[in-house]
């Protein structure tokens, strides 16, 4: 299966999610106008890969902000993430990475931990 | 006479002044107008907690004129109609306020109302707890946005949100939005 890149730009996050590792990374800042077209093809890329079942993912987000319609499509893969999990014998690590000293951006990581049953690690940078 | 005989750019510049507005902006809301925005307000002094908190809050009034402003205007960069209004952001001494201004069908209004004075009427915890709510909830069908934007507006503010609503034409009403930001970082 292939890799699947977006470059990150002003408002799209770099997105790299690595097909042979299971390291699905997303960075930067997310506030495109239509968040449901931009991640439209990363929901598809998501859903192919997680067909196969037993697979270790490791989930980076390392956002420094986000709108409130990215929020949604986190919230999103988030919750495909512990879907396949509890489904098909999936292993899957989140680590949101925040930015030392901002408090909004770990307390939005405490509640996506809260919203979903995953290993989730809150790391500041 | 000159050319801009109806319109004064030094008055114009001193009532900027007066009201301490360091930003305003007019026109149509595109994805590069947005980023510009987001530019300028990382010089924001008190801090960077505080800078994110000013820019996240524009984002979302911005985003609301781009998707739900009455008033259009077809972009050719975007390849689409996009809404027009204005926002711009002052300061006092303990705050900075953002406010927004744009058309919206005056049916519209009744429960834009509603929802804000919901929100505002919310503890933390509470508005913490909707907040999650209504994210878990599914997208509504033909809305872009993530009906999200008040309770983010009051959560990073700390404060509630303002609507006046004005008389503009007959079928649609201008919708102003305020919000405050303390420049000291609380809690």
């Amino acid at each position: 299966m292939e890799n699947f890149h977006i470059d990150g730009s002003t408002y799209i996050p770099r997105i790299d999610f690595n097909a042979e590792t299971g390291v699905l990374e997303i960075e930067g800042e997310s506030y495109h106008e239509y968040t449901t077209e931009f991640f439209g093809p990363i929901f598809s890329w998501l859903e192919d890969y997680l067909e196969e079942s037993g697979k270790e993912i490791t989930m980076n987000f390392k956002m420094s902000y986000f709108n409130t319609s990215s929020s949604r499509r986190f919230l999103e893969i988030l919750t495909l993430l512990e879907e396949y999990q509890n489904n098909k014998e999936g292993q899957v690590v989140v680590n949101w990475y925040y930015e030392e000293n901002d408090v909004d951006m770990l307390e939005s990581g405490e509640e996506y931990a809260d919203d979903v049953e995953l290993t989730f690690n809150l790391l500041p940078y | 006479m000159g050319y801009m005989e109806h319109f004064s750019v030094k008055t114009f510049k001193q009532q900027l002044a007066m009201k301490k507005i360091s930003l305003a902006f007019q026109g149509i809301f595109s994805q590069d107008v947005l980023a510009l925005i987001g530019k300028s307000l990382r010089n924001t002094p008190e801090s960077r907690v505080i800078a994110k908190r000013l820019f996240a809050i524009v984002i979302e009034m911005a985003q609301n004129i781009h998707h739900y402003s009455a008033e259009k205007q077809y972009s050719e960069k975007d390849g689409r109609d996009i809404g027009v209004g204005i926002v711009a952001i002052a300061e006092d001494d303990h705050h900075y306020i953002i406010t927004s201004g744009n058309c919206i069908v005056k049916t519209e209004v009744p429960p834009l109302i509603e929802r804000a004075n919901y929100i505002n009427g919310l503890s933390p915890e509470k508005l913490k707890e909707f907040y999650r709510e209504q994210r878990k909830a599914p997208q509504r069908e033909g809305k872009p946005g993530a009906n999200l934007g008040f309770i983010d507006m009051v959560r990073k503010s700390g404060n509630p949100i303002e609507i006046n609503i004005k008389e503009y034409d007959e079928t649609r009403s201008f919708f102003i939005l305020s919000v405050r930001v303390n420049k000291e970082l609380q809690n």
